[in-house]
């Protein structure tokens, strides 16, 4: 069988390569470019028109580009050679391992583009957290996920992290996402209506999105020197979670500071550290 | 112009809304037997409810008391109102009891407060916006065991409905429209010949067709109503001040009926804004004020809603432009302001 097979691989046919295969292989590769870079310009304006389905349209985008590179690769070989099945498939396994050894980083990235493509741990649009790093996805390629954190800084993240570090995904391809609150106040301020207040600031909110399915909470929770008034909801679209966070605790903490709830107090926080400002601030008679 | 004649809508009205009249009336006429199950009737803005409320007050003079909301109620004062009215109260727009910001719940607690230990029949109506939001942050549904949501109206009833007010009276129709083409994409048979053969073969072939002259075959009084739903969406309001805009006492004329094209981008504040006129569905400037906070230019921001041909101001109230409101529910829904 062995025997059989081998004639057929090292009499591989390789196309007679002049001028005009090159044309053509760089025709491949350019349009294979501008059609992924134009379609996936084209799915992004979409996505920002489609509302709620924003990040179902941008879901597309990572397949497409596999699609189009997968083609162009197929087209660029066949320019070259003109295998048959076996041939075809010997001299894939032989490139793989050959390429594997010097660029296996590059190759981890790609299957793990493919994987992420697929199985989805995360899409364009969602927010997720990966090693260190937090953000928006902007772009799924096929060799590294790049993300947009809070501070507008872009994060190129190879993608062969995804099999070996957790991926956290804030709002799994939808595009309300929920949102934590916390205010501290001084254990004897009135929890109960830091607590309603803050439920009134939360639900009031213009960022805020609430159903059956994506109800809100307010919690109370007891600490030594403070008390904690913790608000969870979602917000209506993910991008708005900073803005949401920040106009609620404002809006909360106008209304305590009308209502006379008051922040934690540094002495009883830290009451040496107070006494000794306040040792230190006294006049000296 | 001769005045244009008024017949008599309320009773047509009414019997749109047969199924809806006959819950209430069954639950006016069994009060007393058992604890009434209070009610909570649900509209789109202009959608008519008011010509459920003006049968129930008709057909039961003696037994109902008829409380409206016509703005923020910021005060406690209806509550004494409630204890001395009759047997069966009607409450129309409570969703006037709550506005959005912190504290602002207070006159709708105060209320659910008093209905839950009342023994009177409760008849309230709701603009379904602000029934959504209230009833996902306060569950407001289980105050009232009778829910009825106000159907949409098809073309013909919104046709019986309107031209009711000219019964006696000719109005003419005219077919002035453009003639319609169909455009599309159609598959066709294409003969090919294969290169280097003589051999013909038929192919399925997608083609783009301009279009064709074909009128619709409908009666032109039914396409003159079947576009003003297609702006009106089922809402009995909608379309009948579409229809008195478009009318020229006596002529009705097809090509009067507005184009309302919906290209909507608003600032995350501006929709906030329309989101609250829309739930209020008429709100006067200082309670606007007060729900947006400081940090929202309320002049601004109107002024663009204005603009943009959403919003309208009557006599010191804002409200959603009619002609708007399908373009605007469907709008703040997408971004998901409205549930």
């Amino acid at each position: 069988m062995a025997n059989g097979i081998q004639p057929d691989i090292t009499d591989l046919p390789i196309k007679e390569i002049d001028i005009s295969t090159i044309l053509y292989i760089g025709y491949i590769l350019i349009i294979a470019y501008i059609a992924v870079r134009v379609l996936s310009w084209v799915l992004m304006r979409l996505s920002e028109r489609a509302g709620i389905y924003r990040i179902s349209v941008t879901m597309a985008i990572p397949l497409l580009k596999i699609a189009i590179y997968s083609t162009a690769l197929y087209l660029f070989i066949t320019a070259i050679i003109e295998p048959s099945l076996s041939q075809l498939v010997a001299f894939a396994g032989l490139f793989g391992a050959a390429l594997g050894f010097g660029l296996k980083d590059v190759f981890a990235d790609i299957i793990g583009g493919i994987v992420i493509t697929f199985e989805r741990p995360y899409q364009i649009g969602d927010k997720i957290a990966i090693k260190e790093h937090y953000g928006e996805v902007i772009d799924i390629g096929l060799r590294s996920t790049r993300i947009r954190t809070p501070d507008d800084s872009v994060v190129t993240i190879p993608n062969f992290l995804v099999f070996n570090q957790s991926v956290e995904s804030a709002n799994a391809g939808k595009t309300e996402m929920m949102v934590v609150i916390d205010l501290f106040i001084d254990p004897e301020s009135d929890a109960g209506l830091a607590m309603n207040i803050l439920k009134d600031a939360l639900v009031t909110s213009k960022y805020v999105y609430i159903t059956a399915n994506r109800p809100y909470t307010v919690l109370l929770d007891d600490f030594p020197f403070y008390k904690r008034v913790r608000a969870k909801a979602y917000v209506n679209d993910l991008r708005y979670e900073f803005e949401f966070k920040s106009e609620v605790t404002r809006r909360a903490w106008m209304a305590y500071s009308r209502e006379g709830i008051r922040p934690p107090q540094v002495q009883r926080i830290l009451p040496e550290t107070a006494d000794q400002n306040e040792r230190t601030s006294e006049p000296s008679t | 112009m001769p005045d244009e004649p008024q017949g008599s809508a309320e009773s047509v009205g009414a019997s749109m809304f047969k199924d809806e009249l006959e819950t209430i009336t069954a639950a006016i006429e069994s009060y007393g037997e058992k604890p009434p199950d209070n009610i909570a009737m649900i509209s789109d803005p202009f959608a008519g409810q008011n010509f459920i409320i003006e049968e129930l007050r008709h057909r039961y003079p003696d037994t109902i008391s008829y409380l409206p909301f016509f703005s923020v109620v910021t005060s406690k004062d209806f509550i004494p109102n409630l204890y001395t009215a009759k047997d069966v109260v009607i409450m129309e727009r409570c969703h006037f009891l709550a506005l959005r910001k912190v504290g602002g719940f207070a006159m709708l607690d105060e209320f659910l407060d008093f209905i839950s230990s009342s023994e009177k029949l409760f008849i309230t109506t709701w603009n379904s916006y602000s029934w959504s939001y209230l009833n996902a942050v306060r569950q407001i549904e289980g105050f009232f065991p009778e829910i009825i949501h106000l159907p949409k109206m098809d073309s013909k009833t919104l046709k019986e409905l309107i031209l009711s007010k000219y019964e006696g009276a000719r109005i003419e129709f005219i077919d002035d429209r453009v003639i319609e083409k169909k455009q599309g994409f159609e598959v066709l048979e294409r003969k090919i010949t294969l290169p280097f053969t003589n051999t013909a073969l038929t192919i399925p072939w997608i083609s783009y067709s301009p279009g064709e002259s074909k009128k619709e075959e409908i009666e032109i009084e039914d396409a003159v109503f079947n576009r003003i739903n297609i702006i009106a969406d089922g809402n009995y309001g909608v379309a009948q001040r579409v229809w008195e805009r478009s009318l020229d006492y006596p002529e009705m004329k097809t090509s009067n009926i507005p184009e309302v094209p919906c290209a909507v981008d608003l600032t995350i504040n501006e929709a906030f804004l329309l989101t609250i006129i829309l739930s209020m569905e008429s709100i006067q400037l200082v309670d606007l004020a007060e729900i947006a906070g400081p940090e929202i230019n309320i002049d601004q921001n109107l002024y663009r809603l204005i603009q943009h041909g959403l919003v309208e101001e009557e006599k010191g109230y804002f409200h959603i432009k009619p002609e708007a409101l399908k373009c605007v529910c469907n709008y703040l829904t997408r971004i998901r302001m409205v549930w």
